[in-house]
């Protein structure tokens, strides 16, 4: 059999294209108060977003325990994987990177079966696209130190850009490196953000919605050739804004990420990123 | 607060004394004649308020000359010095540091001219003086980007030529005073023939008329008619400034600034040589006989060493910055307090964290210190230093349209600023001036930024990216100064006929861009002209910044009939609360 890719819930990847890649997804946890939920297997992004607009209550999110990584690692042995490749997301945004090695180190040792767990220090499709590249590949016949190797490439040629409607929700669940005070404004701004190194890091205050799309084209736009494009939206309007922006400097296959329940929770309504792996 | 409250400190007097026929002035001389002159600007300080152009009520010519001669005049009034030099010294110095608004500038560089040309004179004659107008008629013009005739430049240079050829016939003290105030008062008379706006309204230019009275208040002291006032307490207004976040890059070892004395200094040289030792990011700056030396280093003793070998060395200042650096970062913790998990936390809040998540700490990373450069903005209203605080300035100078903060102010600001570079915001076109002295004053690196209102400061901020380099922001913000477009709403002053407005006071009255572009009765008109000529739906989003006399629910009628008027564009009402003008209203 083959090497199998598994990855945490945050890579967004659409549950569709996970069963036909046949990559393993190990869901990080949303609450509501008292109500709690697998991200993407009790909630959905489009359902998320419609509670957080009508709940009273500000979801939280946590990641799951060692034992329920345990037990996907064990499915996948169970299932003939002669190798497992794990990317997370970053761990400076999440415990889950450290929980899911500590699991891997056990299944490891109980089973033979090697594991290699990766912090991709992205998030969504920051580590979902290059995820699901490197499956096709693993079901290609390609080894595990193969699939690692090219996880790890594209991971460093990879660049997120994502435009929010409100700093509120990051803010909140303070995922926002130095400096979020420059952009904490009373002013109405459409932060622009990328992922780098494992930090969500502002770069750029523009004040309307247009111009912050604008930028995201002009930034995606400005890094040389491409390999692969991806867009992650909180809603398909935000979806088909992004297209739009990425028909400008791309005509190859655009990839679709839904952002689910616990990257929105810490996004809010209306986010939206474009995702870029370049040439080497 | 209105000019007249201030005056209230000052006791005039006049006092009756023989005329004297002086030939040679010592210090004591000088002083006298130079407190007369303030004194006799004092009382006219309201009289040169009123030679306004717009009908707005802005930092007043008057004011701000009076301001500045107040603080240059502090430095000589308990003097007993006899030396000429000492106490053209201590006006200059005293001046610098109090300069508000362009005409106080433009006066603290006529003074230094002064200062400069009578260098080590004890006592000086009408030559020495009218040698001395000349340099500080050509300071004054060096002190402005583009001088512009028919203005206090005008008036300088005219006097001061007005001297030579008294001082070549003979003059002494009396008489050189004479024909320069006769010079002065034909050059100011003849500003509104080559400043059109003067013209039309009807007006001389202030700041000209403001050093006539200047200069005529010492000619009557040598003509025995000063009028002499006794400083009661001395009541300066102090910037408070307010501490904000600061950010302080990594920065290594030492920064050392100093001044260097010497002969045939060259200055390419010299900074290849300090490079070459190690210094980073070296500026060196100056003329070969005075440079000013700017750099970082591991190693200060080596580049002092330098610079002894040249010439001598004045003003030496050496910091550690990596100490200073780490100080602020251990302030900022100690700060930060128990909020400082934010950074580096996981997601994993499901537990004990989630109350924390819930309720958003008020300002999460503002107390952070992480960056080597902090800015500080000049600001007046509530609700401004509301927004110029949640884009991160370190500190806020009250002043700006009515109050013109002082150089010392400004100057106060940056120093307190805990960073070695600081970005300076004026926000206000007669501010620019005052801040472009601030950089020669400290050994912070100062990058004026000329923000000519408050709206330019916001979008000014709103560029500034932290992670990217000090001059990459400096040029950004540069940039996007010149992206927003601003109408003001005011109501006039005064009655006043202007680029074809007539102004009828107690209207209402609309500028873009500083310009006066309409008046009227009705507000919605004068609102929705005024935005009409500012081309408000070329533009995506309007910004309405209502004043301290409109109120929340007026502010939020007003935005909705300009998005019934500009539907295409969004809107935002934010409270400004600035004195004066109902509404500021940016578009960009």
């Amino acid at each position: 059999m083959a090497v199998r890719i598994l990855v945490d819930s945050t890579a967004d990847i659409p549950p569709q294209r996970a069963r036909e890649l046949g990559i393993e997804v190990a869901p990080l946890t949303v609450e509501f108060g008292d109500e709690s939920f697998r991200d993407g297997v009790d909630l959905d992004g489009p359902g998320f977003y419609r509670r957080l607009a009508n709940s009273p209550k500000t979801p939280t999110t946590s990641t799951p325990p060692p034992a329920l990584f345990e037990e996907r690692y064990r499915k996948l042995v169970g299932e003939g994987a002669t190798g497992i490749l794990a990317m997370h997301i970053g761990s400076a945004l999440s415990a889950t990177y450290s929980v899911s090695r500590t699991a891997a180190d056990e299944v490891t040792a109980a089973t033979g079966v090697p594991i290699e767990v990766i912090d991709s220090k992205q998030v969504s499709a920051g580590f979902g696209l290059p995820a699901e590249i490197v499956a096709e590949e693993a079901r290609n016949g390609a080894s595990l130190a193969q699939v690692k190797a090219h996880a790890e490439q594209l991971l460093d040629r990879i660049h997120l850009v994502a435009v929010l409607d409100t700093l509120t929700y990051l803010q909140r669940g303070g995922r926002i490196g130095k400096s979020s005070a420059l952009l904490g404004a009373l002013l109405n701004i459409k932060p622009l953000l990328e992922v780098k190194e494992g930090e969500v890091l502002p770069l750029d205050k523009p004040r309307t919605r247009a111009r912050a799309q604008g930028r995201i084209g002009e930034i995606i736009g400005a890094l040389g050739p491409l390999e692969a494009v991806a867009i992650a939206q909180s809603d398909d309007a935000v979806g088909q804004q992004l297209q739009q922006i990425v028909r400008g400097f791309w005509s190859g296959a655009i990839e679709t990420f839904s952002l689910g329940p616990v990257v929105g929770t810490h996004a809010g309504p209306g986010a939206g990123a474009v995702v870029a792996i370049t040439r080497e | 607060m209105s000019s007249n409250s201030r005056s209230g400190s000052f006791l005039a007097r006049f006092s009756r004394q023989r005329p004297k026929h002086i030939s040679v002035f010592n210090g004591q001389d000088f002083k006298k004649a130079v407190m007369a002159g303030h004194a006799w600007l004092e009382q006219h300080r309201e009289a040169i308020n009123a030679l306004n152009v717009f009908p707005v009520p802005d930092g007043d010519t008057g004011t701000n000359m009076s301001l500045t001669m107040r603080a240059a005049t502090k430095e000589i009034a308990d003097s007993n010095d006899t030396a000429a030099f000492v106490i053209a010294e201590r006006l200059s110095r005293g001046a610098l540091m109090g300069a508000r608004g362009n005409s106080g500038v433009i006066l603290s560089q006529i003074l230094r001219g002064i200062s400069q040309s009578l260098e080590q004179k004890t006592t000086f004659n009408a030559t020495d003086f009218a040698n001395a107008l000349q340099v500080a008629a050509k300071l004054a013009y060096r002190a402005v980007i583009k001088p512009v005739e028919g203005t206090i430049l005008t008036v300088i240079r005219e006097s001061a030529e007005a001297a030579q050829q008294s001082a070549a016939r003979g003059s002494d003290m009396a008489a050189l005073l004479g024909d320069t105030v006769a010079a002065a008062r034909a050059a100011v008379a003849r500003t509104p023939d080559l400043l059109p706006t003067l013209k039309q309204a009807g007006v001389v230019d202030a700041g000209g008329q403001g050093l006539t009275t200047i200069l005529e208040g010492m000619w009557r002291y040598t003509r025995g008619e000063s009028v002499q006032l006794s400083h009661r307490e001395q009541t300066e207004e102090h910037a408070e400034i307010r501490r904000g976040n600061v950010e302080i890059e990594e920065e290594f070892g030492y920064e050392v600034v100093f001044l260097l004395h010497g002969e045939n200094l060259d200055m390419e040289s010299i900074r290849d040589t300090i490079t070459s030792m190690g210094g980073v990011s070296t500026v060196v700056a100056g003329d070969s006989k005075l440079l000013k030396v700017h750099t970082h280093t591991p190693r200060p003793g080596q580049i002092l060493d330098y610079g002894v070998g040249l010439g001598s060395l004045q003003d030496i200042n050496i910091e550690n910055l990596q100490e200073q650096s780490l100080r602020y970062a251990a302030e900022g913790a100690r700060e930060r307090g128990a909020s400082a998990s934010a950074n580096g936390a996981t997601m994993t809040t499901g537990g004990g964290t989630g109350a924390a998540v819930a309720t958003p700490p008020a300002r999460p990373a503002s107390e952070r210190v992480v960056g080597g450069v902090g800015t500080v903005a000049v600001a007046a209203g509530e609700g401004w230093v509301k927004v110029f605080e949640s884009l991160g300035v370190a500190a806020i100078v009250p002043g700006g349209q009515t109050m013109n903060p002082s150089t010392q102010e400004l100057l106060a600001a940056v120093e307190a600023c805990p960073a070695t570079k600081v970005i300076l915001l004026p926000n206000n076109g007669n501010v620019i001036l005052s801040a472009r002295q601030v950089p020669e004053l400290t050994s912070k690196e100062v990058v004026v930024i000329p923000s000519d209102s408050l709206t330019q400061g916001v979008s000014a901020l709103l560029a500034y990216n932290f992670e990217a380099a000090f001059e990459v922001n400096r040029q950004a913000m540069e940039e996007a100064i010149k992206r927003v477009h601003t109408a003001e709403i005011t109501r006039a002053v005064r009655t006043v006929q202007l680029d074809g407005i007539n102004v009828t006071e107690g209207d209402v009255i609309g500028l873009v861009n500083g310009r006066l572009v309409t008046a009227g009765t009705d507000l919605d008109t004068v609102v929705h002209d005024a935005l009409s000529r500012m081309q408000t739906e070329q533009y995506e989003i309007v910004t309405v910044y209502y004043g301290a006399d409109v109120t929340g629910q007026a502010a939020n009628d007003m935005a909705s009939r300009i998005k019934e008027w500009f539907p295409e564009q969004e809107i935002e009402v934010i409270h400004g609360g600035q004195p004066y003008y109902a509404y500021i209203i940016s578009a960009e």
